[in-house]
């Protein structure tokens, strides 16, 4: 029973993830300094209020919301991996691990979109614009939930395996094209935003890769979980199988 | 019978004018004086010893000309088919299970079993368009899972959709086919082609128009382009009208009086797939039921054990 | 009677060379062109459903139509307009391979199966551009024909080629999967308009600069015109690799 052994890294897991993420938030409350929030090329209008940039505690949001984006592109990144392994081997335990892969993506694209939106509303005061990082989040929720709406739409499970892999690897290829295309044509409409995201001092650093390793131990948790459930039921479906012969 | 009439005229009448034999490089099977031993393993399932055919055979077995004077090749040849413990399974259903067979060249394999059986999943493997799962398959000594071109340009399908291009003519139907498979002079095989099921006249118009009957003829006529060693037959009687059926056994008797071609097809119809066969092979949720050759079983009881395998096994 | 047969020689025995890649592509693209020819279903479905969104369009901008410049959204309502048309063309461009199987008689065929997509990305392409040509002059005539044209107005091809070939490329992979699926229509939509998404930002970008003029020419559409070949290259050869194993399933 391949992926069945009894999990004692899972709990273990979870609780280290839960931990340091709660770490990472802490610190980033308190001993992370605020931070000028980003820098318009030019004093742009928004809401009636002329905004060159200012001292945020919206930039919080950020100690949440990268480590969740990177998470997310990371586990589409394994969708991809999987998928490829399981159009060379066709053997089903791909095909399972990369829908569960595609779920927690699934699941931390959600949460990147949410604190995305949010850090939009308390930093600029509009719910929307179309900048290259929210477009990109919105497209990539696009293409994961895609991706579900086409396994749904399958009946035939090695033809839905094969199609899902294949979309999963498109979709993968895409989002960094997306990301780099939409930051690399100039949209002259648009006030170009710069982010001084580079050159983070240690005390933001720490709150941060704290958090990321948290979210990294419980997406890894959760994907565990999940490929066990799957795979138990799978067993379960083969053994209903043989008993109605 | 019409059709026994043909084939005893297919058999005795030399076949004139035959062009070259296809430039493969796998050698015809040798005529040889003995029959082989049967090369079809037992059944998995548990069967009461064949008895003597006490009863008298209906009249059309009885006159199945070709496949006893056409002299089957020896076990040395090289097998048309040879599968071990093939496999098609994925997730929870198991569409066939542990099949294993083999069918020497020249001969005609007819597989039968109710809905649901994996006989459609099987013939698909064999021709290619699906994988196994598991499992040895030799198809005319390639490997299936080498993924042979070589092996495609010497097998053809008939089945149930026509294959055809409805927006197209018939001439344009075939010549497509052809100058895909990379015959030689297409102008001159789909000509034959057209005249060997009759449709020389409806060659310039579109297939849109054509009844079933024609659909089917013009399909056969397409699987036979690069004319295949090897020829898997999905349920080809289903839909076709008296005349068609003539037709359809005529060409199959004429191909057949040369002894390397080989046949496997998917029949509901027991007794024509029994009058065609030399072996035949039986499926029930995808296993093996019954194989065997043709002569060595009986008739009333592969009838009887059919109608029970029917009644109890809808998978 | 039905013995006519009999006097022609047996259907057996002839002589076959597996024809080079580039033949069988042209064969496979000959018969879907000549299908079109005959039929001419495709075009006209495309060239009529566009001429609804232009329809569309007028009812949209006909308050603000003279207040407004046209020009500089002009770039993003082509787009739409070719997104639109070229998602209804994809749908159908396996209608025909699906409705007798014809598509499982081509794999039958020894042949390398990519070599398909590259012959429907082909025809889907032509038949695009086909109906590019034809409406896009119309969309000029009915919204711009008021307003004047830069000089760099021709620059517009560009974007134009780049974003067809990508529309065709990737359109026709994702085409193949959701031929056999239910509900296909929204499906193709759903999973094209995504994975397209970047394509068409660049594009547009690069058709308004066009039609703004030299100076905006200057800024942004040498760069969104080589990223958008580059998206082509990408994804088709990711299609090209993908589709043997899409095609099979």
């Amino acid at each position: 029973m391949r992926g069945l052994r009894a999990d004692i890294v899972l709990p273990v897991l979870l609780i280290v993830g839960t931990l340091l993420t709660a770490l990472g938030f802490v610190l980033a409350f308190t001993t992370a300094p605020l931070v000028y929030g980003a820098e318009a090329s030019e004093p742009a209008l928004i809401n009636g209020q002329w905004v060159t940039n200012r001292l945020l505690l919206s930039q919080k949001i950020f100690y949440f919301h990268m480590p969740v984006a990177v998470v997310s592109f990371a586990a589409l990144t394994f969708t991809a991996i999987f998928g490829v392994l399981f159009l060379v081997r066709r053997d089903r335990i791909w095909d399972t691990r990369g829908r569960v892969a595609t779920e927690v993506a699934l699941v931390f694209i959600m949460m990147t979109m949410v604190s995305g939106e949010l850090w939009e509303r308390f930093e600029w005061g509009v719910w929307w614009t179309w900048e290259p990082r929210l477009t990109t989040y919105f497209i990539l929720t696009l293409l994961v939930i895609g991706y579900f709406i086409l396994r749904t739409a399958i009946d035939d499970p090695e033809r839905r395996a094969v199609y899902a892999s294949a979309l999963g690897i498109l979709a993968f290829i895409d989002a960094p094209i997306s990301l780099m295309i939409t930051r690399l044509v100039p949209s002259g409409v648009h006030p170009v935003i710069f982010r001084t995201d580079s050159g983070l001092s240690p005390d933001m650093l720490i709150p941060l890769l704290l958090s990321l390793a948290g979210f990294i131990c419980i997406a890894l948790a959760l994907y565990r979980l999940r490929v066990r459930e799957q795979l138990l039921r799978e067993r379960l479906d083969v053994l209903q199988e043989m008993l109605e012969d | 019978m019409k059709s026994e009439a043909y084939r005893a005229r297919g058999a005795s009448s030399a076949t004139p004018g035959a062009p070259a034999p296809p430039t493969q490089d796998i050698p015809p099977a040798p005529a040889a004086a003995t029959a082989p031993a049967a090369t079809l393993p037992a059944p998995t399932a548990p069967t009461p010893a064949p008895t003597a055919p006490a009863a008298a055979p209906t009249p059309a077995l009885a006159t199945a000309a070709p496949t006893t004077s056409a002299a089957p090749p020896t076990q040395d040849a090289p097998r048309a088919i040879c599968v071990e413990a093939l496999c098609k399974v994925f997730g929870a259903h198991r569409a066939l299970d542990q099949v294993s067979f083999e069918l020497p060249r020249g001969a005609f394999l007819s597989i039968f079993g109710p809905n649901g059986a994996g006989k459609t999943t099987l013939l698909r493997i064999l021709a290619t368009l699906t994988r196994p799962s598991s499992g040895t398959v030799q198809v005319l000594g390639h490997h299936l899972k080498d993924q042979s071109e070589d092996l495609r340009a010497r097998i053809g399908l008939i089945s149930g959709r026509s294959m055809l291009y409805p927006d197209l003519t018939a001439e344009e139907n075939l010549i497509h086919t052809a100058r895909l498979y990379g015959v030689l002079d297409p102008g001159a095989r789909v000509s034959e082609l057209l005249a060997s099921v009759e449709l020389t006249a409806r060659r310039h118009d579109v297939v849109r128009g054509f009844s079933r009957g024609m659909t089917q003829r013009l399909a056969i006529a397409r699987a036979l382009v690069h004319s295949p060693e090897l020829l898997f037959l999905d349920e080809p009687y289903s839909g076709l009208d008296p005349h068609a059926v003539d037709l359809f056994d005529g060409l199959i008797a004429q191909i057949r009086t040369d002894c390397s071609h080989s046949f496997v097809m998917v029949s509901h119809d027991l007794e024509k797939g029994f009058e065609l066969a030399s072996h035949v092979l039986m499926l029930a949720r995808g296993k093996v039921v019954r194989a065997g050759r043709r002569e060595d079983l009986d008739f009333a009881e592969f009838a009887a054990l059919y109608r029970q395998t029917v009644g109890r096994g809808i998978a | 009677m039905t013995d006519a047969y009999r006097d022609f020689p047996p259907p057996i025995g002839v002589r076959t060379v597996r024809p080079s890649t580039f033949a069988q592509y042209r064969t496979l693209l000959a018969r879907d062109l000549r299908q079109e020819f005959r039929t001419r279903e495709m075009l006209s479905s495309m060239g009529i459903y566009a001429v609804l969104v232009l329809v569309i369009f007028g009812a949209s901008f006909a308050q603000v139509a003279h207040e407004m410049d046209l020009l500089k959204i002009s770039g993003g309502l082509i787009w739409a307009l070719i997104v639109f048309t070229s998602l209804l063309g994809l749908n159908r461009s396996f209608s025909r391979e699906r409705e007798e199987g014809a598509l499982e008689g081509v794999l039958l065929v020894p042949l390398d199966r990519s070599i398909i997509f590259l012959a429907k990305a082909t025809a889907n392409l032509l038949f695009l551009l086909t109906v590019e040509l034809i409406t896009l002059p119309l969309f000029f005539f009915l919204f711009l024909s008021g307003s004047e044209f830069p000089t760099t107005f021709w620059m517009i091809l560009g974007p134009l080629g780049a974003g067809s070939v990508g529309i065709a490329g990737v359109g026709t992979l994702l085409a193949t999967m959701t031929a056999n699926t239910r509900g296909k229509d929204v499906l193709l939509a759903v999973l094209f308009i995504p994975l397209a998404w970047p394509l068409l930002y660049a594009c547009v970008v690069a058709t308004t600069a066009a039609l703004l003029g030299p100076e905006a020419v200057e800024v942004s559409y040498l760069g969104p015109v080589v990223l958008a070949l580059g998206y082509d290259v990408i994804l088709i050869a990711v299609s090209w690799l993908l589709y043997d194993f899409v095609v099979s399933a």
